[in-house]
């Protein structure tokens, strides 16, 4: 892993589901505002992060992922009331339970991004990525066939 | 334990008879020593099989929901006047109630389908404790004589403290008697030594990252994927599970060793809230896989977390399927 971190061509590859209510239209106002954040999401369009299957996050991770982030609406101000706040239980049990294990906890990252935040969006981003490149590649739990 | 048995074998035969109930899932002796297997008695001379002893390891909650799944199925294409119901008595002991509790939090059956015999448990011998302390000969004969078991090999007779070979899950199991019952066959049994619940897994989560996850991946790389963890848990009833879906194939069937491993991190995450620590599984893994500390850790996360202590309430819904206003929100990420 140490080489890898060395590796001067590696840029971490993260996942973001996004809420279709919010970040994904918060990701699209950074786009539309020009706001510069790093090329390195690839964002799933999510109806509402409840409908997240906590699979959707440790599959990603198998997948290739070097990071997951998953983003909603703030609590209280989900489109269908409150999907947002039983989601928020789901992913504090698995973000516990995969550092639990051994997956360090920065790679799963949950927040919350509003319609109008695209600032806020691409600061996340941001954060990720370069908590995700302290780490290097995702070495554990890939699938390498 | 003599008189609890005698108590169970009375109260079915009285249920069979009166036909409280159509079948009763209980446990009898079974073709090894030290051990006794799962059985359904449907006929009121045949309660005398029935047993009640420290061998009595499996959780038959499972039983109770494939039995009135089955009936429920049968009933499909039924005439609304010639449906029947169907009640299954079920002889519980704490981890029991408390599957069954989950099943009808989950809304799986009615309260009324299933008659509960309660039996205040004292724990279950540890078929892979035993064999250690056996020293891996094949055990001949065995009983338990007041707190020691008896066990014959091929090299002599052995005394194990019975105390040394009661399953883990057991020694510091809270709830020890049936947190719901119709009939109980005695009273409550003495407290376990619950406040040693989580010890075990406060130690590994100290452990630095890079440890827990060589412990990790060594258990998975021992699971040959027999799916007998899964076929025993009560809690584990989809109709199709996960691993059997095609579309999309959630896990490989392959030789990968990470399919194993997601494999049982979605096992284990779908137990959250839900497993009621029986045991079970970590009975039947063939390979003897530590399932248990991990699954632990789900547990005590639904306890501090969410004050959730799984199957205790049997008015309160599953941890994950609601929330309140005051969950903790330190994970969420900020940026800066």
């Amino acid at each position: 892993m140490a080489e890898n971190r060395l590796n001067k061509g590696w840029e971490p590859k993260i996942v973001a589901f996004c809420c279709n209510w919010c970040t994904y239209a918060g990701a699209d106002l950074a786009g539309i505002s020009r706001i510069q954040y790093p090329p390195s999401v690839r964002i799933v369009r999510v109806p509402c992060t409840g409908r997240i299957n906590p699979f959707y996050i440790v599959k990603a991770l198998q997948e290739g992922a070097d990071g997951v982030l998953v983003s909603g609406c703030h609590p209280g101000e989900c489109h269908y009331l409150t999907g947002n706040l039983s989601a928020k239980r789901k992913f504090a049990m698995l973000k516990n339970f995969l550092s639990y294990i051994g997956i360090e906890p920065d790679r799963t990252v949950f927040t919350w991004v509003s319609a109008s935040e695209g600032e806020r969006f691409a600061r996340v981003v941001q954060g990720v990525t370069d908590a995700v490149k302290v780490l290097g590649p995702m070495d554990k739990l890939a699938k390498r066939i | 334990m003599e008189s609890i048995e005698k108590k169970l074998r009375e109260e079915a035969k009285r249920l069979l008879a009166e036909k409280k109930v159509d079948v009763i899932v209980g446990y009898e002796k079974g073709t090894l020593p030290l051990c006794s297997t799962p059985c359904f008695i449907s006929n009121s001379e045949d309660t005398d099989r029935l047993v009640w002893d420290f061998f009595c390891r499996q959780n038959l909650a499972k039983y109770v929901h494939d039995l009135l799944f089955q009936h429920k199925e049968s009933q499909r294409n039924v005439k609304p006047e010639e449906k029947t119901k169907k009640v299954i008595g079920v002889v519980a002991r704490g981890c029991t109630s408390r599957s069954l509790i989950i099943h009808l939090q989950e809304r799986q059956y009615h309260r009324d389908d299933v008659v509960i015999i309660g039996v205040p448990c004292t724990g279950y011998v540890a078929q892979e404790k035993i064999a250690d302390r056996a020293g891996g000969e094949e055990i001949r004969e065995g009983r338990v004589e007041g707190d020691k078991v008896v066990v014959k090999t091929v090299s002599g007779v052995k005394d194990i403290p019975l105390r040394d070979v009661i399953a883990d899950n057991c020694l510091t199991c809270r709830f020890n008697n049936p947190v719901i019952s119709d009939i109980m066959t005695a009273t409550d049994a003495q407290p376990m030594s619950p406040d040693q619940e989580y010890v075990q897994v406060d130690e590994f989560g100290k452990r630095p990252l890079e440890e827990r996850w060589a412990y990790f991946t060594g258990e998975m790389s021992r699971c040959i994927r027999c799916y007998a963890c899964r076929n025993v848990c009560p809690s584990c009833y989809c109709k199709v599970c996960f691993v059997e879906q095609s579309q999309p194939r959630w896990v490989g069937i392959g030789i990968d060793e990470t399919d194993t491993q997601v494999f049982q991190i979605m096992r284990m995450f779908h137990m959250a809230g839900r497993c009621v620590d029986c045991g079970a599984c970590v009975e039947v893994c063939p390979m003897g896989v530590d399932l248990r500390r991990f699954l632990k850790k789900l547990d005590k996360d639904g306890f501090e977390l969410f004050n959730h202590r799984v199957g205790a309430v049997l008015d309160e819904p599953p941890p994950l399927a609601t929330f309140r206003d005051t969950d903790k929100d330190e994970f969420i990420f900020e940026p800066e």
